[in-house]
C-alpha cells in the first residue's frame, strides 16, 4: 500500500510537516516495496483551497492513506470522498512515523482536527 | 466629489464621521460600503423605498454524464473544485465566478446557474440625503460582489460620501479606489498607530490624497499625532473622548444633531478637503 507523508524535506530521515495543505513535499513509500518518492507540494503557496488542491495529488500518486500533522475541513472531505485513511496529529521523522504506522500504533482521524487556512503563515 | 471614509483599525469611529459629515452638510449621496456589518442607518434613519437582489453566477456540474472534468479542476485558480476518480465537489465559497470552468470543461456539461448573494438598498433621509446601503448574506463571502452592486448606484452629484469596511484587504480597496480624497480616521493608541500606517501604505500606492481625523483623543499617547505632523499628514480633526458623545452615540444619535458646534466642524472639514483638492 502506498502511503503519503506531508515532509519538510525529501528524505525519510526528514520530519514530518505539521501541514497537508501546505508542506513542502510529500514523501510517497509504498509499504511493500519499501520504495519511496518525493513530490513537491505546489499547493504550499496558494492563496485558498491548498487542502482541495494537495488531496487531489494524493489520490494521483495511488496513496490509500496520509500521514500528517494536521488536516483542514476542505482537505478532509476530498480525502474522505477519495477512500483515503487519514492519520493525523504525526511528528518526527518521517521513518518513525512509518515504523509507527506498520507496528499499528497510528489512530485514524475521523475528522480535520484545525479549522480553515491553519498553515497559512507558517514558515 | 466622492470622499471614502475608512480606517485601519476597525472600531475607530468611520461611521460616526461619515453620517456626522453627512448630516453637517445636508445635500449628498451616502453610501454604506461596509456590506458585511453596514451601521450607518442606525445614525441616519433612512426611509428604504427599494430593496434589490444581489446576485453572481456560479458553476453546477452535470456529473451524471460521465464526462472528465480534470480542466475545470486544473484551470480554477482558487481551487473550487476536486475532481477525484469517483468524484467531483465543487466548492461554492472559494469559486468567484470567472466561468473559466465553462470555458475549458466539456461541452454542455458546466452550466451556470444564479446564486444570491446579498441585497443593496435604497432610501432617502433627511435633510436631503440619498441613502445606500449593501447587505452581504450571512455566509456569503462575496463582499466585493455586493459592493459591485453599489458602485452601478453611484451619481456623480455634488458630495457623496462612502462609509468604508475597516483594514486594508480587497472591500476597503475596493470602497476607496473612486473616492478624490479619503478620511482616515483612527484613535491614538499603538494599534490605532499600527494600522494608520498600513492604510496610508495602500492610499499612497494608490495615489489617493488623505487626511486623519483622531476619534477618542485622550484615550492612548500623542505617537499618532506625532507621527502625522513628523510625516506632514493633515489632521483634519480630533475628536474628544467625551461621555456626552459616547451617551448620544448609544442612542444612535450623531455628534452633530445635539450639538451645533460640531456641526460646524464637520462642515470646516469639509472645506478644508476642498481646499487641498483645489491646490
Amino acid at each position: 500500500m502506498k502511503v503519503a507523508i506531508s515532509s519538510s524535506g525529501t528524505t525519510l530521515q526528514s520530519n514530518v510537516d505539521p501541514r497537508f495543505g501546505r508542506c513542502p513535499y510529500y514523501i510517497i513509500y509504498d509499504t511493500e516495496t519499501d520504495n519511496f518518492e518525493h513530490a513537491e507540494n505546489k499547493s504550499s503557496q496558494a492563496m485558498g483551497g491548498a487542502g482541495i488542491q494537495t488531496g487531489q495529488l494524493i489520490e494521483k500518486y495511488g496513496a490509500k492513506a496520509v500521514i500528517t500533522g494536521n488536516v483542514g475541513p476542505n482537505a478532509f472531505r476530498v480525502l474522505s470522498s477519495a477512500s483515503i485513511k487519514v492519520y493525523s496529529g504525526v511528528s518526527g521523522k518521517v521513518n518513525d512515523a512509518i515504523k509507527k504506522l506498520k507496528e499499528g500504533k497510528l489512530t485514524e482521524t475521523s475528522a480535520p482536527d484545525v479549522g480553515s487556512h491553519f498553515g497559512m503563515g507558517q514558515k | 466629489m466622492i470622499i471614502s471614509v475608512a480606517s485601519g483599525k476597525g472600531g475607530t469611529g468611520k461611521t460616526t464621521v461619515a453620517t456626522a459629515l453627512a448630516l453637517s452638510v445636508g445635500y449628498c449621496q451616502f453610501m454604506d460600503y461596509d456590506v458585511e456589518a453596514p451601521n450607518s442607518s442606525f445614525f441616519l434613519k433612512p426611509y428604504i423605498k427599494h430593496t434589490q437582489k444581489v446576485t453572481i453566477k456560479q458553476p453546477y456540474f452535470l456529473t451524471e454524464t460521465g464526462e472528465d472534468f480534470s480542466k475545470c479542476a486544473e484551470f480554477c485558480n482558487y481551487n473550487a473544485l476536486a475532481v477525484l476518480k469517483d468524484d467531483v465537489i465543487f466548492f461554492p465559497e472559494l469559486c468567484h465566478g470567472c466561468g473559466g470552468c465553462m470555458l475549458v470543461g466539456p461541452d454542455g456539461a458546466v452550466r451556470e446557474k444564479d446564486v444570491e448573494v446579498g441585497e443593496v438598498k435604497k432610501g432617502v433621509t433627511s435633510p436631503n440625503i440619498d441613502y445606500y446601503m449593501g447587505d452581504l448574506k450571512p455566509g456569503s463571502m462575496r463582499t466585493v460582489s455586493v459592493q459591485s452592486a453599489l458602485d452601478k448606484a453611484i451619481i456623480p452629484r455634488e458630495l457623496v460620501i462612502i462609509d468604508c469596511p475597516p483594514g486594508t484587504s480587497c472591500p476597503m480597496v475596493f470602497s476607496v479606489k473612486d473616492c478624490d480624497y479619503c478620511i482616515l480616521v483612527t484613535e491614538p493608541t499603538p494599534y490605532g498607530l499600527n494600522d494608520l500606517k498600513l492604510s496610508i501604505d495602500v492610499l499612497e500606492k494608490m495615489g489617493k490624497p488623505f487626511g486623519v481625523v483622531i476619534n477618542r483623543d485622550g484615550i492612548g499617547d500623542d505617537e499618532v499625532e506625532k507621527y502625522c505632523i513628523k510625516n506632514g499628514v493633515k489632521i483634519l480633526a480630533k475628536i474628544p473622548n467625551d461621555k456626552e458623545i459616547a451617551k448620544y452615540y448609544s442612542i444612535g444619535e450623531s455628534l452633530v444633531e445635539y450639538d451645533k458646534n460640531w456641526k460646524q466642524k464637520f462642515e470646516n472639514i469639509l472645506k478644508e478637503i476642498e481646499k487641498d483638492l483645489v491646490v
